[in-house]
Parts: structure tokens; C-alpha cells; sequence
């Protein structure tokens, strides 16, 4: 018994029987479908719910969704958000964020702040890339986000659908509120729930 | 329903009994149930309700069950009665709450996140506390917003027609401006008439809305209110001290909000009589020139004629420099100081004792000096407290209040809300004495119209009137006869026909004021910038304390003459002993005993007995040379003095002129350096109000730009000369003060004193006495007809409510002459026509504007502003015993131009 047992051993030494059996999973890997994304070159696709980037979208006659009500600073926990609102310069009583921050070094993308607008202006987007030199660029401002929004709208369209906020475009005014036009330059008519 | 309180000084009412939730409740019988529930500490949601006016009852939110009653019934509109049994809690109640809430909630706009309310909306809370979700018929108003006023916007969609702003407006405040209308099917609250808002603007009706609905023009938008820092501390534009909360957001004033607001309704109607805790105009929207672009950043020093920013190292070690070789080179007396009496206490006593030790003169004096202080050297001298004797309960609860020479609503609004307060709820018989219209006139019982400058007669006919019809009081009197006899002696040649005559007050007229006064049992007097103010103020103050003494009416309880101080801390400036006769305490600077104490305390001799200087003798000396330096600390002498005093010729001759202020004053621009100060939102410190209360300024912000607070600048330049001071904070010049003047710091409250009169009127009255009453020649009339009065709007404090953009958007310098429009008509000129103003001092052409409350034969100029130059008109007369420079009041000519 123990001799059988040391021939055997001697055999597989002397065939390199370990190293046969190696290379058995690296030659059935090269028949495979690759696993690995090959990640800069290839993308993966990502699913509608996905929470990336913060972006602020305008309405489809390129008026400002944001009503500056700063209650994405209210629920956002890791106090990422500025909001400074004021009064609309060119439109008098109408409610605007005049500046607008996130800082996305802190967000820990948990979508709250989308869920607390009350006008839908934030949605979150598929973008996750945000390697950079210069950490200062990672301050999003106002600028910034529209920017964002306007280069992802579909996706953060699809964000909102798909997290059961907006229901379309067209009914996005009336999802939520009305909110009271100015009186001296009336930019859009009532909804058709309250007309 | 009754008025509340239903106890009041003279009438006490009957206490009932109550069950309440199945406990027995002690209350007052005709009181309101819902001031009865809220006693015991319950509360019942109510949202039309507030302490401070009777009840309403609109909202409908208050309800309980009461015995025998098959419907609940508004607790807040019904009177508690004996043996009435209450049940406050139940779901029933909850369910019928819920269902008010539901009915407001369904014609309330959904527009929270864009409201100026939200998150301090009692609606909001109410429908969350009922768990309000769903509304099955809901309809919007979509009512314009009026914005038509420059600071209130009215959002009616968002009424809920509680008519809070309406019932404090009318009742606490006796402005009544607003009223409930009826437009487009809904009931919404207009300005009266539907016109623009036009009002004191004190926005009390802002601080109560419970909703939206009114907004404020000044912080629209900027904030929510979790976002902001909330600071309780002392308004600094009058002597009123009303506590307010300042509302910041990093280094931005966002706005000013009351202790008089909605969240606080729960309270007892007598506690109005120390203040309804709402603000004025100034107070709650004048906030905006502390966070002002024109705000000093950095030091100036002057380099080749022009002032340029330097650091704070070397413009300290200049200054210091400069002040240490002109004291070597020229003595201690060549340096003098002016402050503020907007600074803090603490600021003040360390400004005194920087000048009398650091400087080592006792050359300095405060814009009191200017202010009230002929009232505290006359209150001194006669009763021994040099300050008002009554606070603002003794004022509410008063039965005959006379104000003489005081437009006290512009003035000193909240002290005027008193008076106010002590018409409407306590029926006080007010007469009001004065060369204008006022506001106080208008409302008051008694208003008395006299021409301009006569008030000190008036005050000899009141006394007159007294002896002629008995109106003495025997046991004041009788102590003091040898006094009695030389008053009755010094007024024995005055003839009330003749005053009569002079004064265009009616005899009878001054027969029943001095009735009035003598006959009720707490009668107060207020006099102000009409008297104290003007030339023989001293006199004239002591003539209004003969009048209360042979009335019986010094030392009484509730009684006393009093003043309104224009800026917050005249009353500490005197109390911290800046002024050259007076060390901390008011105590004299020649007295030996107080020299030696303060000597100790802080270890360095006091400059010699009998020296210094006030401010009309400051600026004669700089003008001759023998000063050579001066501090000024806050003031402004350039445009406030007139030209006649010659201030411009004396800060030239000046070697060294160091301005410290928060702005680049006209003096701050002749200066060799600017030091940026901090304004008191961004310091702590005590302010002493017209009453004595010592009241807490806290720090809100940090400091803007590189500015510091005063007491830093003085603690590191008296460093600089020498001394050693080691103060950090104010708390340690506090710690100092309590040591030196023990008890001055009283918790807010006024310390009692009680007036001695026996030394002032037992040794050296009869000889003064006949002096005070001598008729002095009437002035003649034909050469100059008119009389130019300066003085204070309401909108306006001094020169500093004009760095704040709101007050100036409210009331701009129209740099118009307001004249009578008969006067107007006979010169033959109309609104805006210029017309050609000369005194004996000057001439100068400026538009006029037609205000009829304004006397004929007067004509009047807001003093806050030098454009045109109005004040360089007038001519100074400085009294003989206080030093005090008066300049409100010269005679003019008026031509058409």
C-alpha cells in the first residue's frame, strides 16, 4: 500500500501533474466569455435607479425647476447642500436659489434630497466619475448642476420615473404643487387640476 | 365682552371658582375661559388668540365641552363664571379641531416651500399635530399679492382671517390701519381705504400672523427659519431698550424679530403694562446697516492727505505714538474724548477710565451731554437720582399723565405705547403739551396746542394755576415752608392772562391740566426733547419738580417726572461717569470721598479737582490750541453740531484727531486715523434704558471685516500708554463695574430709589428759587415770523438709522421744509416750490412740503439729515449750570425764492 501510494507521487512529480491540472483552468479560460469589464474602455449599464451624481433640470421652456426652498439642505444628512434663495430679479415674487452647492466629497448619495423637492429640480443621475486634480472642482455649484442636468436629462428623467416621483413631462408642474405666479408677469398658465 | 385686564390699580375683581377637566380652578370673574385653562398650564390649540388684545374668536380651534352645552363652545369668546364645568381633552374635541383646521387647510394655498413661513407656521403645526392629510374639497383663491407698501407684502391666499394683525394693530398699538374686506368672495385684510400700507410701519402685525400671509419686503425668501442663528439681544436706536431677537445667517443680519410673536400668545394681560415685548419701525427693520457695504474693514491712516487702509499693528502703534509725544510734549490736558452713548456700559466706564488714567485728563464728555442731560442734573440736584424716577408699569397704571415738549411716538415708540396702553385699558386722563401736532396729541384726552418755546411758561402757569386754585398738598408742603413761601413769592408777579396770552394755552385750559395732575392719584409728567433739549432745560426741569412737590407728588408711589433718552445708553454714559463732573456712579468728581475710592480702585491718582472740560468747551479749546488731541469714539460733532459752533475750524487745528466708528463718518473723513469699530450685534455688553433696567446686548456675529469691539481698541491703546489692563472680554470690565458700583447691574430690573427731597429744598432753594420764575422778555415776533424746530421722525434714529438702506427706503431725505399748508397758501408757494430759509445764522433755499400737523407759524426739518444743511441755521445757547448746548429751535424767515 504505501509503496503504490510513493509510485504514484513519484509519477505526478515527475509529469508535473499538479501543473497540468493548472493549466486545464487557464486553457478553459481562454474559451470563455470574459468576466472582467476592461472598466475605462468599457462601461457597465446601470440600472434606472442608480444613485450618481446630483443634477438640477429646468423646465422644457428652460425656466429654472428650483424654487430655492431649501429642503434638500434640511434632509440631507451629511450636510453637503447650500441653498441661498432670494427674490427672482427678473420675475418679482417668484422664489429662486440664487446660488446653489453640493459639495460631492460629502454626499453619501442617498437620494433624500431628491425625495424632499417639491418641484422635482434635483434628480440624480447615472454619472459617477469624479476623479479629478483639483478637489475644489468637486464643489458643484449652481452652474455646475444645471450643467450636469442638461447633459443627463434622460437619465435623471428615468431616475424620477423609476423611483415613482414624476410621471411624465408634461404632467411634472402639477405632480406636486403650484406654486402662486407672480401677479405682474404671469410666466405660465394654472395647472389644469386647479384651472 | 370686557376689557382685560379684569383687574386693574383701582378695581379689584371678585375671584370665582371652576371646574376644569375635573379639578377646581381659582380665576378672576369675567375673565376669558381660555386665559382661565391656559393658567393651569394646559394647552388648547387656538390660532386667532393672543394675550396681548381681546379674543376674537374666528379660528375656531379653542373648543371645549361645557356642562349643560350640546355643542362644543369656543373657550377663548366666553367668559369664565362660577361653578362652570369644563372638559378640555376628548376625541370628540380632537375630531372637531381636526375639522377647523381641515376648513382653513382646504382655501390655504399648498405653497409651503416658497413661504417665508414655513416651518414657523401655526397652521402647519395644526395640521400636522390633527394629522391633516388629505383634503377632499380644497379650492384656491389665486388673489394678487399686494406689494404695493415699501415693507410689507400681503399674500391674502395665504388668511386665514384671524385678524390677529388687525385687533393688535387697533387695539394695542392705536394705529388702526388695517380692516377686513370683502373681495372676490373672500375676506382678506386690506390697508384701510385699499390704498398702499402707510403706517408706522412697527410691523407687530408681521410678529402675529400666524401664517404667510404678511411677509416681510426686507428678508423676503432669504431664510427658513431652521437655517438661522437666533441672538435675544437690546435694540440700539432709543432709550426704550426693547429686547429683541436678532435672526443671522453666517455674517448676514437676515432679520428682526419680536418677543411679541405669534408662538408666544399665552400670558396675562396685566404683564402688558411692562411692555407688549413688540418693536418699532427702527428696531425690527433698521437692522440692515450692520452688515453694510459702507461698513469700515480695515483702519485708515492719513499718508499724504489721503486716509489708506493699513494694518492694525501700525495704525495702533502710530496712534499710540502720537498720543504719547503730545501728552509728553504738551501735557495730559492737550488730549480730550468724545463717545457715544450707543456704546455699551462697559465701553463707557473703560472710556472714562482710559481718559482719566491712561490720558490722565478730564477732558471727556458723551452725546449725552447733548441728550438728556440737563434732566439728570436738574432730578440730581433736586431729588438726588439722576435719572427717571418711574419705569413703564408706574406709566400704563398712571391716572393723569402730562407730556410736555415730547413728540414721544417718534421719539420713544414703545414708551409711547404705554402711554398708550394707559388711555385705552386704564382710562388715564393724558394731556399733551406741545408746539406740533403730534401723534401723542392726537390720541390723547387733553391736547394742548402752544407756540414754539413757551413751554417753560406753560410750566409757570401750571404752578401758578396750582396756588390760585389750592391744589396743594398741605403735608408736602408744611415740611418745607420757608421754601413754600419763596416759591409762592417768586411766582407772585406772574399773571395767567398774561401766559395765557403768550403761550396760546387757554387759562381755563391751564386750570384744568394742573386739575388733572393734582387731583388724580398717580400722575406722572414726561418731558423730553422740548424741554431738557432747549435753552433753560435745567430750569425748566426744575420747575416741573417744584410743580410735582407742591402737588404731593414726589415720592409717591407711581408718580414722578420723567424723560425719554433718544439714544440707548444716555443713561449709562451718565451712570458710567463720562462726563467731566461725574465718576462712575453719578458721583461728583470733586467729591473727595468718591476721588479717593476710585483712586484705589484703580491705582493711579484722579487729574486734579475742578478740571475738565465738556463738549462746547472741548472744541472751544481745540479751536484755540490748548487741546491738541482728540479721541472721538462713535460721534459725529461735524454733522451734528451746527456751523456755529465753529467744529470744522476747531478738528483742523487738531495734531492728531483719532475717529473710531463703524462708518467713515464727515468727521471720520478729516481724521489723521479711522479705527473700524464693531456695532453692538456683534458685541456683548449692557445697555441701561430710560428706566434704569440694565439690559443685556449680546454678540449675534462675528465681527465684520477687521473690525473690534471698542472696549478691545481702548483696552490695547490705554496697554500702549502704559497702564496695565488685562481685560478679555467685556465680562471682566463687568466684573470690574460690579466691584466698583455695587448693585449697578440689577437682573433687568429697575432699582427702586426713592427721592430725598429735604436737602435741596431745606438749604439754598429760597435763595435760587426767585431767579427760576423771573419773567424773561418775550421774543420779538415781527423780525424773524417763523420758528425752525429740528428734530427726530420716527423712522430715524440720530445719524445711524440713516447707514440702513430699509429706514432710508421708507423715509427718504425729501430735503423739503415741512411748513403748515395755511402758512404755505399765504406765502403764496405750493408743494415743492423753493423758498429762501434765513436766521440770524445763515440762509439757504430748499423746497417746502405741505404737512398739515405741523403748526402755522413753525416749519420743521428732520435733523437726521444735513442735506441741505438745515442745522448750520440755528444758533447755540449753552446753559449756564450744565453746559448744555441747544440747538432744535431759532427763528427764521421764510420768503418765496
Amino acid at each position: 500500500m504505501r509503496i503504490t501510494v510513493l509510485i504514484k507521487k513519484v509519477l505526478q512529480a515527475a509529469l508535473f501533474y499538479e501543473i497540468w491540472g493548472a493549466m486545464k483552468v487557464t486553457f478553459k479560460h481562454m474559451f470563455h466569455k470574459p468576466i472582467t469589464f476592461q472598466y475605462p474602455r468599457e462601461q457597465r449599464i446601470l440600472p434606472d435607479t442608480h444613485r450618481g451624481a446630483l443634477a438640477l433640470l429646468r423646465y422644457d421652456d428652460h425656466q429654472e425647476r428650483c424654487v430655492g426652498c431649501d429642503l434638500c439642505e434640511a434632509a440631507c444628512p451629511s450636510r453637503c447642500i447650500k441653498v441661498i434663495s432670494a427674490e427672482d430679479v427678473k420675475r418679482p415674487l417668484q422664489r429662486i436659489a440664487s446660488e446653489f452647492y453640493i459639495d460631492i466629497t460629502k454626499c453619501v448619495f442617498c437620494g433624500y434630497c431628491v425625495e424632499a423637492c417639491p418641484v422635482n429640480a434635483l434628480a440624480m443621475t447615472k454619472m459617477y466619475e469624479f476623479s479629478t486634480h483639483d478637489k475644489r472642482t468637486l464643489l458643484f455649484d449652481k452652474e455646475r448642476l444645471y450643467d450636469i442636468g442638461e447633459r443627463h436629462l434622460e437619465d435623471a428623467k428615468k431616475y424620477l420615473y423609476a423611483h415613482n416621483q414624476e410621471k411624465n413631462v408634461e404632467e411634472s408642474r402639477e405632480y406636486r404643487y403650484y406654486f402662486p405666479q407672480s401677479v405682474l408677469k404671469p410666466t405660465q398658465p394654472p395647472p389644469k387640476h386647479l384651472g | 365682552m370686557g376689557l382685560k385686564p379684569a383687574t386693574n390699580p383701582d378695581v379689584e375683581a371678585a375671584t370665582i371658582e371652576l371646574s376644569i377637566d375635573g379639578k377646581i380652578v381659582a380665576a378672576k370673574n369675567g375673565v376669558s375661559l381660555y386665559d382661565v385653562i391656559s393658567s393651569t398650564g394646559k394647552i388648547i390649540p387656538a390660532m386667532c388668540y393672543h394675550y396681548t388684545f381681546d379674543p376674537f374668536g374666528s379660528c375656531g380651534m379653542c373648543l371645549v365641552m361645557q356642562e349643560g352645552k350640546k355643542a362644543p363652545v369656543r373657550s377663548c369668546t366666553a367668559k369664565a363664571a362660577a361653578g362652570m364645568i369644563v372638559r378640555t381633552e376628548g376625541e370628540d374635541l380632537f375630531l372637531a379641531r381636526k375639522k377647523a383646521v381641515e376648513k382653513h387647510l382646504s382655501v390655504h394655498p399648498l405653497d409651503c416651500p416658497v413661504c417665508d413661513a414655513d416651518g414657523h407656521c401655526e397652521l402647519q403645526d395644526m395640521a400636522f399635530q390633527h394629522g391633516v392629510t388629505n383634503l377632499p374639497n380644497a379650492k384656491q383663491k389665486f388673489i394678487p399679492e399686494d406689494t404695493r407698501s415699501p415693507v410689507l407684502d400681503f399674500n391674502m391666499n395665504r388668511c386665514i382671517a384671524c385678524a390677529e394683525c388687525i385687533n393688535v394693530c387697533k387695539d394695542v398699538l392705536m394705529i388702526d390701519v388695517l380692516q377686513f374686506t370683502k373681495k372676490d368672495g373672500f375676506t382678506q385684510v386690506v390697508p384701510k381705504g385699499d390704498v398702499a400700507l402707510s403706517c408706522e410701519f412697527c410691523g407687530d402685525c408681521l410678529a402675529v400672523c400666524p401664517v404667510g400671509a404678511i411677509t416681510n419686503k426686507f428678508s423676503k425668501y432669504l431664510y427658513k427659519p431652521w437655517q438661522i442663528k437666533k441672538t435675544t439681544t437690546t435694540c440700539n436706536y432709543c432709550g426704550d431698550g426693547c429686547q429683541m431677537h436678532l435672526e443671522t445667517k453666517d455674517a448676514e443680519v437676515v432679520r428682526v424679530t419680536s418677543l411679541l410673536s405669534w408662538k408666544n400668545k399665552w400670558g396675562d394681560r396685566a404683564d402688558t403694562a411692562k411692555g407688549h415685548g413688540g418693536l418699532c419701525v427702527r428696531g425690527r427693520f433698521g437692522f440692515e446697516y450692520i452688515d453694510s457695504q459702507a461698513r469700515l474693514k480695515q483702519p485708515l491712516l492719513r499718508k499724504d492727505n489721503q486716509l489708506v487702509p493699513t494694518p492694525w499693528l501700525e495704525a495702533m502703534h502710530v496712534v499710540s505714538e502720537r498720543f504719547a509725544e503730545i501728552q509728553r510734549k504738551h501735557g495730559p490736558d492737550a488730549i480730550a474724548g468724545l463717545i457715544t452713548a450707543r456704546c455699551t456700559n462697559e465701553e463707557l466706564y473703560l472710556f472714562q477710565k482710559l481718559m482719566r488714567t491712561g490720558f490722565k485728563t478730564n477732558h471727556l464728555d458723551s452725546s449725552a451731554r447733548y441728550g438728556h442731560l440737563n434732566f439728570v442734573h436738574a432730578s440730581r440736584q433736586a431729588l438726588g437720582i439722576g435719572r427717571s424716577p418711574n419705569d413703564w408699569e408706574d406709566l400704563t397704571k398712571a391716572k393723569a399723565i402730562i407730556v410736555i415738549g415730547s413728540n414721544i411716538t417718534e421719539t420713544n415708540p414703545l414708551t409711547a405705547v404705554r402711554i398708550k396702553e394707559a388711555l385705552r385699558v386704564y382710562q388715564a386722563q393724558v394731556v399733551v403739551i406741545d408746539s406740533t401736532v403730534t401723534n401723542m396729541a392726537r390720541l390723547a384726552s387733553h391736547p394742548v396746542l402752544i407756540n414754539p418755546g413757551t413751554e417753560g411758561l406753560v410750566i409757570d402757569g401750571l404752578i401758578k394755576a396750582a396756588l390760585e386754585l389750592d391744589l396743594i398738598d398741605e403735608a408736602s408742603v408744611k415740611q418745607y415752608p420757608r421754601a413754600f413761601e419763596a416759591l409762592k413769592a417768586a411766582v407772585a408777579h406772574i399773571s395767567l392772562e398774561r401766559i395765557a396770552a403768550q403761550t396760546g394755552m387757554s387759562v381755563d385750559c391751564l386750570r384744568s391740566t394742573v386739575a388733572i395732575f393734582a387731583e388724580a392719584p398717580r400722575s406722572i409728567i414726561v418731558c423730553a426733547e422740548g424741554i431738557v433739549r432747549q435753552a433753560n432745560g435745567y430750569q425748566n426741569v426744575l420747575k416741573l419738580i417744584d410743580l410735582a412737590w407742591i402737588t404731593g407728588k414726589l415720592g409717591q408711589p407711581g408718580c414722578g417726572v420723567n424723560t425719554v433718552t433718544e439714544e440707548p445708553n444716555e443713561q449709562g454714559a451718565v451712570d458710567m461717569g463720562v462726563a467731566p463732573e461725574f465718576l462712575p456712579g453719578q458721583a461728583s468728581f470733586n467729591d473727595q470721598a468718591a476721588r479717593d475710592r476710585f483712586g484705589k480702585a484703580w491705582d493711579m491718582p484722579l487729574p486734579a479737582a475742578g478740571s475738565g472740560a465738556n463738549l462746547v468747551e472741548i472744541l472751544k479749546r481745540c479751536k484755540s490750541g490748548e487741546i491738541r488731541a482728540l479721541y472721538v469714539v462713535g460721534e459725529n460733532p461735524l454733522a451734528t453740531l451746527p456751523a456755529s459752533m465753529e467744529v470744522r475750524a476747531a478738528l483742523d487745528r487738531l495734531e492728531l484727531l483719532v475717529v473710531q466708528d463703524p462708518f467713515l463718518t464727515d468727521t471720520g473723513r478729516m481724521a489723521h486715523a479711522v479705527l473700524p469699530a464693531c456695532t453692538s450685534a456683534e458685541k456683548d455688553g449692557t445697555f441701561t434704558n430710560l428706566e434704569g433696567r440694565v439690559l443685556r446686548v449680546r454678540e449675534a456675529m462675528d465681527p465684520i471685516g477687521e473690525s473690534l469691539p471698542d472696549w478691545h481698541i481702548m483696552t490695547a491703546l490705554a496697554n500702549a500708554l502704559g497702564c496695565e489692563w488685562a481685560y478679555e472680554s467685556s465680562n471682566d470690565i463687568q466684573a470690574e463695574i460690579m466691584k466698583v458700583l455695587p448693585g449697578y447691574y440689577n437682573l433687568g430690573q429697575p432699582r427702586k430709589v426713592v427721592p430725598t427731597v429735604d436737602r435741596y429744598l431745606s438749604s439754598g432753594y429760597d435763595s435760587e428759587v426767585s431767579a427760576r420764575y423771573q419773567a424773561s422778555a418775550p421774543a420779538p415776533k415781527d423780525q424773524r415770523p417763523f420758528t425752525l424746530l429740528m428734530g427726530q421722525v420716527l423712522y430715524h434714529s440720530g445719524k445711524l438709522s440713516t447707514a440702513a438702506p430699509g429706514l432710508i427706503k421708507i423715509s427718504p431725505n425729501t430735503g423739503r421744509l415741512k411748513m403748515n399748508p395755511q402758512d404755505m397758501e399765504r406765502l403764496g408757494v405750493s408743494e415743492g416750490a423753493n423758498v429762501r430759509l434765513t436766521s440770524d445764522s445763515g440762509s439757504l433755499q430748499l423746497a417746502v412740503q405741505a404737512d398739515q400737523f405741523v403748526t402755522t407759524q413753525t416749519c420743521f426739518f428732520p435733523e437726521h439729515f444735513n442735506e441741505p444743511p438745515v442745522k448750520d441755521l440755528m444758533a447755540v445757547q449753552v446753559d449756564p449750570t450744565t453746559g448744555v448746548p441747544s440747538f432744535k429751535q431759532t427763528r427764521v424767515t421764510i420768503d418765496k425764492a
